[in-house]
């Protein structure tokens, strides 16, 4: 059987890893195995990133380009770069949240929404910066929101875990109060995703 | 940021057997050499080595073990090896380019063998993701007879390094370890073999044996034959598991595979559905190759693929076997495998579809990637909000201007300091190896007019900036010595080094100062604190003053990295001050924006004046010191202790 693959984009300091390793522990919670092909060193430091989830029996750690079954996108302009790992029938689940590096030209949000969508693909969008500081004060939770987001706009994630999987690995990741803001934080994701499904 | 160390608790790496926990390749290799029973660890950090020693450190006191961050990595091993002289089971850990740091010590460790399992690991970086090479460090155990065993998953790295530890007490000799960026940084559920040994021997005794610790001439030609003969009989008889794994065997066309290499012919076999047509040979000891599975399967197969990452380090050992036994199948490697870069599934499945002779027709359609005007902008990595880095760059090229400093060459090192080589700061035109940037600015300041500033980290400096600081001294040359001292080895994710007060064990050490020890040497030394803006120019100003009048310079920029400072923050509930730009005073000059090119000043789309992203702005207030016009202002005032976050 073909793995399910879910590609993670954005920029270093949006909480990337941890989106990884909250799915990576909820696939052993679900009796699924799984690779997370993590970017650290200097390319973390407010550069572009991606983790590559890859759930199922395998070990090779990278997506194909054209292969994602899903993408999470942390922030729109990393979405756009890496739609070359998407196909046709891939879901995209983006941040509507455009950051420019700094000294640089760049596309406005309305034209790359417009040419994500010609593809083809499946674009639902959200704005988690916004929900995840109403839910615990900053920004810092937008990764947990993009992942509740994701799973209610994903049938693939939906047959593979139950909700509780996830709650589960959020309570095995972070620690203290973190626990309960994180999970708010994938529930609110959760919430305005089936708005849209 | 940082490591990601977090979510993994102490508990985990060292709960019992039978557990599944989800580790990096790296926290697996940790686990594995806790499981062999080891009691000494040293390194020194290095993308993408550094946390094997971070999760080792962290349970070190659970565990009943002791482990370093040393100096560099030639300490790190002569340390681990000392304890492995003394029967003491150890390990040691760098990045590739590390192992060159250390090179002369691995030759000899080679000679001399050892008394306890001892494991080198080489975290290699094909790709490049955080590098200034991807050299292929199997060549290292070719080049010192080590031998060398690579995994193919993070899994595997736990097994092998097992298994690598017991080849190492077999044949009292070192093993050579080598990981790759996707092995080392891929998460995957390990499940627990065994439970990490209560008992263990970290108690050494030192044998007086001359003849193998001394090196001299005559002892190391007694040496060599011991090493040769351990290397002969390691080709000759460990082509068994888990070295060496046959599956499918007897086919006609076969794929001999290693490290992450294996793991993506696996799935690019069941992909293109073409698994029953391949014998495929797990190579798990690249080197020295044992040759006997090998020619078994180079008689059976009429064609022979071979696919590895980077060099053809297996390639040329299996043609050297098939030559030698007068085998004549043909083998093909490189002339189809990508040699540059990473292999992926995509470039195996190519090479596979290639060496059948069909059009690399792939099962997986890519979209085109979007066409955008502007295009999408390259997004390099760059300092954080705050980082001291860029406040330091600001007061030397102001500094530099005010003293009429012309031209000035800023040699650079290793760090996250390197970011200046981009705009606007153009402060590191060099960047070759750990402490080059002051070797090398001697040499250019025999040779060239322009004055010369060595940039170099804190870190860095301990590593190997000692010996060319000594050396510009001594032989007279005249370059500006300058030391960005962030308080960590920030870029790898924060370890204590000799001037943090802190051991690896989280245990407090003395501080080694950098400015008494450039004083010591001979050069007047200035310490600044680059959060001051106005008072370090006039500082650096006075300093190159000095320079131009001949003077031995050095100048040490002191303040802790900015993540440290906000990690500090949030522990202690100290509120960091918060900067906004106020728009009726601002006349859109961009000078914040084209002067400090912080991450948290942006130009909305369309509009004429920054902004500033007051969730990513951590106070450092280096905008507000530059703005001509004084239209940035504190928009969120911090608690009356913020100053302490940064100490």
């Amino acid at each position: 059987m073909a793995r399910y693959n879910i590609l993670v984009t954005g920029v270093g300091g949006q909480g990337l890893l941890t989106l990884g390793r909250v799915v990576g522990n909820a696939a052993i919670l679900a009796g699924i195995d799984a690779t997370i092909a993590e970017t650290h060193g200097l390319s973390q430091r407010g550069g572009s990133l991606i983790v590559q989830i890859r759930l199922g029996e395998g070990e090779s750690p990278l997506i194909p380009r054209g292969a994602a079954d899903l993408v999470i996108g942390m922030e729109v302009l990393e979405t756009a770069r890496r739609i070359i790992y998407a196909n046709t029938n891939t879901r995209v689940a983006m941040n509507k949240f455009l950051w420019p590096p700094p000294l640089a030209d760049y596309p406005d949000l309305e034209q790359v929404v417009d040419k994500i969508k010609e593809t083809g693909v499946k674009l639902y969008m959200i704005d988690a910066n916004r929900i995840s500081e109403n839910v615990v004060g900053s920004v810092i939770s937008a990764n947990m929101v993009m992942l509740g987001f994701a799973y209610a706009v994903d049938e693939g994630l939906k047959k593979l875990f139950d909700k509780k999987h996830f709650l589960q690995a959020i309570e095995r990741v972070f620690r203290g109060k973190a626990v309960e803001l994180n999970k708010k934080a994938f529930e609110a994701g959760y919430e305005e995703g089936l708005k849209q499904t | 940021m940082g490591t990601g160390w977090s979510a993994l608790t102490r508990k985990d790496l060292i709960s019992p057997k039978g557990r599944t926990v989800l580790l990096m390749g790296n926290e697996a290799i940790a686990r594995g050499a806790l499981e062999a029973g080891i009691c000494f660890a040293a390194a020194y950090p290095g993308t993408p080595s550094t946390e094997i020693m971070e999760a080792l450190a962290s349970v070190a006191k659970d565990a009943g073990i002791y482990v370093e961050w040393s100096t560099n990595e030639k300490v790190a091993f002569e340390a681990a090896y000392a304890a492995a002289m003394s029967y003491v089971k150890s390990l040691t850990t760098m990045k590739h380019v590390g192992v060159n740091v250390a090179a002369d010590i691995l030759m000899s460790s080679a000679y001399a063998g050892v008394n306890a399992g001892f494991v080198i690991v080489s975290a290699d970086d094909p790709g490049q993701h955080s590098s200034q090479n991807e050299q292929d460090n199997r060549w290292y155990g070719m080049h010192a007879h080590i031998p060398v065993v690579e995994p193919s998953s993070p899994r595997d790295a736990y097994k092998l390094t097992k298994a690598a530890y017991m080849l190492s007490e077999k044949y009292k000799h070192p093993v050579l370890f080598r990981s790759t960026t996707r092995i080392s940084h891929t998460r995957q559920p390990v499940t627990f073999e065994q439970d990490v040994p209560v008992e263990k021997k970290c108690k050494g005794r030192f044998d007086r044996d001359i003849e193998r610790w001394v090196l001299v001439p005559a002892h190391g030609r007694k040496q060599k034959k011991r090493m040769m003969e351990v290397w002969r009989k390691i080709a000759e008889d460990e082509g068994v598991e888990p070295f060496i794994r046959i599956i499918n065997p007897g086919m006609k066309k076969a794929i001999i595979a290693g490290g992450i290499a294996y793991s993506h012919v696996m799935e690019a076999l069941e992909l293109l559905g073409k698994k029953d047509e391949y014998s495929v040979v797990k190579v798990s000891l690249p080197v020295p190759l044992p040759y006997k599975p090998i020619l078994r399967v180079l008689k059976e197969a009429q064609e022979v693929l071979v696919v590895e990452e980077l060099d053809p380090v297996l390639e040329i050992q299996i043609k050297k076997i098939a030559y030698d036994n007068g085998v004549t199948t043909k083998i093909r490697g490189k002339d189809i495998v990508p040699i540059n870069g990473e292999l992926d599934l995509d470039s195996v499945a190519r090479s596979i579809l290639s060496f059948d002779g069909r059009e690399p027709i792939m099962p997986w359609k890519p979209l085109e990637p979007l066409k955008l005007e502007p295009p999408i902008p390259a997004r390099p990595p760059v300092m954080c909000a705050g980082c001291p880095h860029r406040n330091t760059y600001y007061i030397v090229k102001t500094a530099a201007n005010k003293a009429g400093l012309k031209d000035p060459i800023f040699t650079g090192d290793i760090g996250c300091y390197t970011l200046g080589y981009e705009p606007p700061f153009h402060t590191q035109m060099t960047s070759l190896e750990m402490g080059g940037s002051i070797g090398v600015a001697h040499g250019l300041s025999k040779v060239v007019d322009e004055p010369v500033i060595a940039v170099i980290g804190d870190s860095t400096f301990y590593h190997a900036g000692l010996p060319p600081s000594i050396n510009i001294v001594y032989n007279k040359g005249h370059a500006v010595i300058l030391v960005l001292d962030n308080q960590y080895t920030a870029m790898t994710g924060h370890q204590p080094h000799p001037g943090t007060g802190l051991t690896a064990m989280g245990e407090p050490a003395v501080r080694v100062p950098i400015e008494k020890l450039l004083e010591t040497m001979g050069y007047k030394t200035y310490v600044i604190n680059p959060m001051n803006v106005r008072e370090s120019i006039n500082i650096v100003a006075e300093a190159f003053k000095k320079y131009k009048e001949g003077e031995q310079i050095a100048i040490v920029s002191r303040m802790k990295c900015a993540l440290q400072a906000v990690r500090k923050a949030r522990k202690e509930g100290i509120r960091l001050p918060v900067y906004h730009i106020v728009e009726d005073k601002c006349t859109g000059c961009m000078v914040c924006v084209k002067l400090l090119a912080c991450p948290a000043i942006v130009v909305p789309k369309g509009a004429k004046k920054p902004k500033i992203l007051t969730e990513l702005c951590v106070g450092c207030g280096l905008c507000a010191q530059v703005c001509p016009f004084n239209a940035i202002e504190i928009f969120k005032e911090g608690s009356p202790d913020w100053l302490e976050a940064w100490k």
